[in-house]
């Protein structure tokens, strides 16, 4: 409609029209670099500022921490509250343990088993056309179910299957939430490759088992890797199962220990900050590691 | 495939293999198959059995329907629904409108984009218990928070104790945590327009409004419908903020459903009416997925 030469009406319009409006008025005053830079620098601001809070409180003596009004800059630094935290709470070493162990094993089995249904999925036909019913449904269904919907029955089947408050049952849990997030992950990666590949290998003398291995594993690495590092994520990061499904330091992650943290007289925030940096430190450190494939990776299938 | 059963096979080993190679497609899809159905599909199951129990000290009891009765009938089902949806509108709508608002921010010529972006992802990946901590210790009395809106308030804001503040204190944690997500995701997607669709719209005389309208704005409809999308399942099953930061409390102000069950099931011990409430929501999600599912495009 290219008379029209007004928009089209509709709340996203009005509001852009409104932004547009805006842009002008101050492009006249040539104000558009500062504001926006503005803008971006609040954007920082705001969300470092949290994160530099705890991080600098795990370093401040607690009169210090809990000042008010707050000092935005301590002029005292210490590290003693880090090791107070283990000394006061020895069983932080146990969470930390339990999280890592957790952490590692879901990610492998969910990784595994979730590469191999993708792959078995996008080549293969099923009866019933099961792949391309289920693989979707599934990703589907899954990514939508509150996840406090199945946790409470199977705190009942936990009970009965002797995997309450272990290691092995929320390794078991965290894979199967993270399965259908690699599979969804995954698919576009091996929808990709062609479908020639495989018959080419196996034409050079390979089986189709050592083709899997051997050519296409290696041609979805990218996949894998992003794959593997949300699941990491998220497995380090849960709460909701952890402390429905474990109940002390036999299985109990960090998450855990952070939520419960509060003592019955008051919190002590000089060591819940330690525990609070301690939770982040990792994931932060692997954020920035790989960086580009996790900003690929949130933005995936957003751009495709 | 099966042109290997054909090959005349020597020993044992090649037996298995061939085997291996003949079921590769079971094999493969089954593991994964097997535990989704133990985590997922059994569960469910489990819960329709258990929603038809009472539990209490005795033990359990049969009681047929009497759980779906009394929790459809009763007010605190419906309440915890309702306090969800506040918390899902006001997170929801924030994310979403600051989310884009940043990303076309961002998208302009605005230094260190690159930068910024990565510090986007800070809180994107840190724990929502941890996320919850950050936000309590802002809320201190006298604290961070307090000294900010100091000027325009007579002491201190009793941020999570007071009932008809409590919920929006919720929503603020989340709000901090997951608009990156949508500006993160917004901004690729308006870095995807390619320059020379832009520059030809130019040439057609097309000014910014209408570039912005007709040339952008089909770019991201799709990803908006996503990250609304994305929002509203995360909203839906927000626990552990909750949990950390009020328990409900106070007054039950901030009772979100994942709270609500939580309670039913192991402060009162009722997994027949924790079940139920369960079942209830997963027929609201499964709604609310095939509705998304029907009205968008957005491949999941």
């Amino acid at each position: 409609m290219a008379t029209d030469t007004k928009p089209k009406r509709g709340v996203g319009r009005a509001l852009l029209a409104g932004v547009e409006r805006i842009h002008e008025t101050l492009d006249s005053y040539g104000l558009v670099p500062t504001v926006t830079n503005g803008i971006a620098l609040l954007f920082v601001v705001w969300t470092l500022f949290p994160v530099y809070w705890m991080v600098s409180g795990s370093l401040r003596t607690r009169s210090d921490l809990l000042a008010t009004p707050p000092k935005l800059v301590s002029t005292a630094i210490t590290v003693g509250n880090y090791p107070e935290l283990f000394a006061q709470r020895p069983t932080f070493y146990e969470f930390l343990f339990n999280s890592v162990v957790v952490t590692v094993g879901s990610t492998a089995l969910a990784v595994l088993l979730g590469t191999a249904a993708t792959y078995g999925f996008v080549n293969y036909e099923f009866p019933y056309d099961l792949g391309r019913f289920h693989l979707p449904f599934l990703v589907l269904t899954t990514r939508f179910l509150p996840p406090i919907v199945t946790v409470i029955p199977l705190h009942v089947i936990f009970d009965t299957a002797s995997l309450l408050n272990t290691r092995l049952g929320l390794v078991l849990a965290y894979a199967a939430f993270n399965i259908p997030f690699v599979v969804w992950m995954l698919k576009g990666f091996f929808a990709e490759l062609p479908d020639s590949i495989v018959e080419a290998a196996v034409l050079d003398g390979h089986t189709e088992l050592g083709a899997f291995f051997k050519i296409v594993l290696p041609m979805v690495r990218p996949g894998l890797i992003a794959a593997t590092i949300f699941t990491v994520i998220n497995a380090w990061n849960e709460l909701l199962f952890a402390v429905i499904l474990t109940s002390n330091t036999e299985a109990q992650t960090l998450p855990v220990a952070l939520a419960t943290f509060k003592t019955a007289y008051a919190i002590q925030w000089e060591l819940l900050t330690v525990a609070g940096t301690i939770a982040m430190a990792p994931v932060l450190l692997f954020a920035f590691l790989v960086r580009e494939k996790l900003l690929r990776g949130f933005t995936m299938g957003a751009v495709r | 495939m099966s042109h290997y059963s054909e090959t005349v096979g020597g020993g044992r080993y090649e037996r298995v293999l061939l085997w291996v190679e003949d079921h590769l497609r079971w094999i493969l899809t089954l593991p994964a198959l097997a535990v989704l159905a133990a985590f997922f599909i059994y569960p469910v199951g489990r819960a329709l059995v258990l929603s038809l129990y009472q539990f209490d000290t005795g033990g359990r009891q049969f009681v047929a329907l009497e759980n779906y009765v009394a929790i459809l009938t009763a007010g605190a089902f419906w309440q915890s629904l309702w306090i969800t949806a506040k918390f899902m509108f006001f997170a929801v709508s924030l994310e979403v409108g600051l989310g884009i608002a940043i990303a076309f921010v961002l998208n302009s010529k605005v230094r260190f984009r690159g930068l910024i972006q990565t510090i986007g992802l800070v809180p994107l990946v840190i724990s929502p218990t941890v996320v919850a901590l950050l936000w309590q210790l802002l809320y201190q009395n006298g604290g961070v928070l307090d000294s900010l809106v100091a000027p325009l308030t007579s002491g201190p804001v009793p941020w999570l104790s007071d009932p008809s503040i409590a919920l929006y204190a919720l929503v603020l944690p989340d709000v901090w945590q997951m608009t990156p997500l949508v500006t993160l995701i917004v901004l690729a997607g308006l870095q995807s327009v390619p320059d020379h669709v832009q520059e030809a719209a130019m040439m057609d005389g097309a000014g910014r409004m209408r570039r912005l309208v007709d040339v952008t704005l089909p770019y991201i409809k799709e990803l908006v419908v996503l990250v609304l999308i994305l929002r509203v399942i995360g909203t839906m099953r927000v626990f552990a903020k909750v949990f950390v930061l009020t328990r409900g409390g106070p007054a039950k102000s901030t009772e979100v459903i994942s709270m609500a069950m939580y309670r039913e099931a192991f402060s009162y011990g009722n997994y027949g009416r924790a079940s139920t409430m369960a079942l209830l929501l997963l027929l609201i999600a499964l709604a609310i997925t095939y509705a998304f599912a029907t009205v968008s495009e957005v491949e999941f």
